[in-house]
């Protein structure tokens, strides 16, 4: 048995949900990352990055969870659709913690994020696995 | 859309190559939200033990969907892209996103696809700095 540590996260944090942050599907931002990217049409996949970065701040607020984000590395990435996102519309981004495993000192913590639009249906679910690297490594 | 009956288990994805600079990197941080000095402040990189800025993963793998993309025909025939990040890409260099068919569903028809992108640094081929997979659905 290892002594609970506060330079790591909170394992019991594990399973928190977020409330509902509103996102809008912009336009002006699709267009950027269509520019960037070079596609010439519809809503690139990863512009969800986008709504996920609407939801993190209360994630990274959140002191049950207690991630330290200086710390962070991204380590994985995935995004699911039922249907492709439509420019203008407005979303629903809900954020949970899935699973928080500490190994070697190291937090991996995946938050997942379900879009869902004005009908409830979540038309993609995003996941990101983050890596908390160990304090002072 | 692209067809089912004009695509093979191995067929290749055509490979998709940018040189990453500050000015895309920042255009990226403005478009996606992710304002992480890391990515913009080559003193901030170094602090954080880089020799310089890095691009955001999610830059790089934007870059992967777009090859997935331009082989799938339109953004809407994604039904699914994810990546492992395994090595940071820095200004200057280039990337070079591919991919490959891994298997075929039917009904529907849906093509699984085995993605990567490597890097050419200093002349050799680093590779992968990421991995990954796709679903793309066909025609």
């Amino acid at each position: 048995m290892r002594e609970p540590d506060d330079d790591e996260m909170n394992p019991a944090a594990e399973g928190t949900t977020y409330p509902a942050v509103p996102f809008t599907v912009e336009p002006s931002r699709v267009a950027a990352f269509r520019a960037l990217f070079g596609i010439s049409e519809g809503v690139p996949p990863t512009f969800v990055t986008a709504a996920e970065f609407a939801a993190f701040p209360q994630v990274v607020a959140d002191r049950h969870l207690d991630l330290d984000f200086s710390r962070v590395v991204h380590g994985s990435q995935a995004y699911a659709f039922r249907r492709p996102l439509r420019e203008g519309e407005e979303l629903a981004v809900r954020a949970r913690i899935e699973s928080i495993r500490i190994r070697g000192g190291n937090g991996f913590v995946t938050i997942a994020m379900d879009l869902e639009d004005a009908d409830g249906v979540v038309v993609c679910t995003a996941r990101s696995q983050m890596i908390e690297r160990a304090a002072g490594g | 859309m692209r067809s089912r009956a004009a695509v093979s288990v191995g067929d290749e994805l055509p490979e998709l190559a940018r040189v990453v600079t500050r000015e895309d990197v920042k255009a990226y941080a403005d478009a996606g939200g992710d304002q992480n000095p890391l990515h913009q402040d080559d003193a901030f990189a170094r602090s954080a033990g880089f020799p310089g800025i890095i691009a955001h993963g999610m830059f790089t793998m934007g870059h992967m969907a777009a090859a997935v993309v331009a082989w799938a025909g339109e953004p809407d025939a994604v039904l699914a892209v994810s990546a492992q990040f395994r090595a940071p890409v820095f200004m200057g260099e280039t990337i070079v996103a591919g991919g490959q068919v891994r298997s075929i569903e039917d009904r529907p028809a849906i093509a699984l696809l085995e993605t990567w992108v490597r890097v050419e640094r200093d002349g050799r081929t680093e590779w992968p700095v990421k991995k990954g997979e796709a679903r793309v659905r066909l025609a």
